[in-house]
């Protein structure tokens, strides 16, 4: 027997990338109030999944954040969030 | 062969006056010294960060703005590096390649720029952002 099917959202938004879709928003490793809504609250870099990014935009996203990281701007990691 | 390049320093929290002056003299005469253009200097104050440098929480951040060859960003990092209230740096290229033209442009803007313009810009992310991002393991369930 199957088991039965988990109740789910009744519908699933359809993600875009916030970079594509607005594009006067631009990756700057110095802007971190934009750095930050991609980070989790433990300092880690949320993933594609969901975040909804492009691969193009994810891909300077995730360097964007390592500059930012490297110079102390973000943290590496937070222990006890 | 010109590129224009950025480097951010963080220094002491608690830099002196002259300490300031001598530092940034010092990198100003650098870069006219080895044909270089210094565009802007930026100085973001103290900010707390991200994790401790050499037990230091906060640090005085700038932003160094400039024209330079390879050589130039050597000397730059050289000074920066011998310098002991400058706890880290980090250079980046922005552009390769500026012309002359683009470059004189570069400057008419530069003394407007004043302050903590990167950094404190309004996001226009938060309404954007879907509320929903936050549950990754009702997506997981989806998947299979």
């Amino acid at each position: 027997m199957k088991p039965p099917i988990k109740r789910k959202r009744s519908f699933q938004r359809r993600k875009v990338c916030v970079f594509c879709a607005d594009s006067a928003m631009k990756i700057d490793y110095k802007d971190i109030k934009t750095l930050s809504h991609f980070i989790t609250e433990r300092g880690k870099i949320l993933p594609r999944r969901i975040s909804g990014n492009c691969a193009k935009h994810q891909r300077d996203l995730t360097t964007a954040i390592k500059r930012a990281r490297n110079i102390a701007l973000l943290p590496f990691s937070i222990v006890s969030p | 062969m010109l590129r224009r390049y950025e480097t951010i320093f963080i220094t002491h929290p608690e830099l002196s006056e002259e300490d300031h002056t001598e530092l940034e003299k010092k990198l100003r005469s650098t870069i006219t010294a080895m044909e270089g253009d210094a565009i802007k200097l930026e100085d973001w104050g103290s900010r707390k960060l991200g994790y401790e440098i050499g037990r230091n929480s906060r640090g005085r951040y700038f932003l160094l703005d400039y024209l330079a060859g390879s050589d130039l960003v050597r000397e730059i990092e050289r000074n920066l590096r011998l310098n002991d209230q400058v706890l880290k740096f980090q250079t980046v290229k922005v552009t390769d390649r500026v012309s002359p033209e683009t470059d004189k442009t570069l400057k008419m803007e530069a003394p407007g720029e004043k302050g903590v313009k990167g950094i404190e810009r309004p996001s226009t992310l938060d309404e954007k952002m879907n509320p929903e991002v936050e549950q990754p393991e009702s997506e997981e369930g989806e998947r299979k």
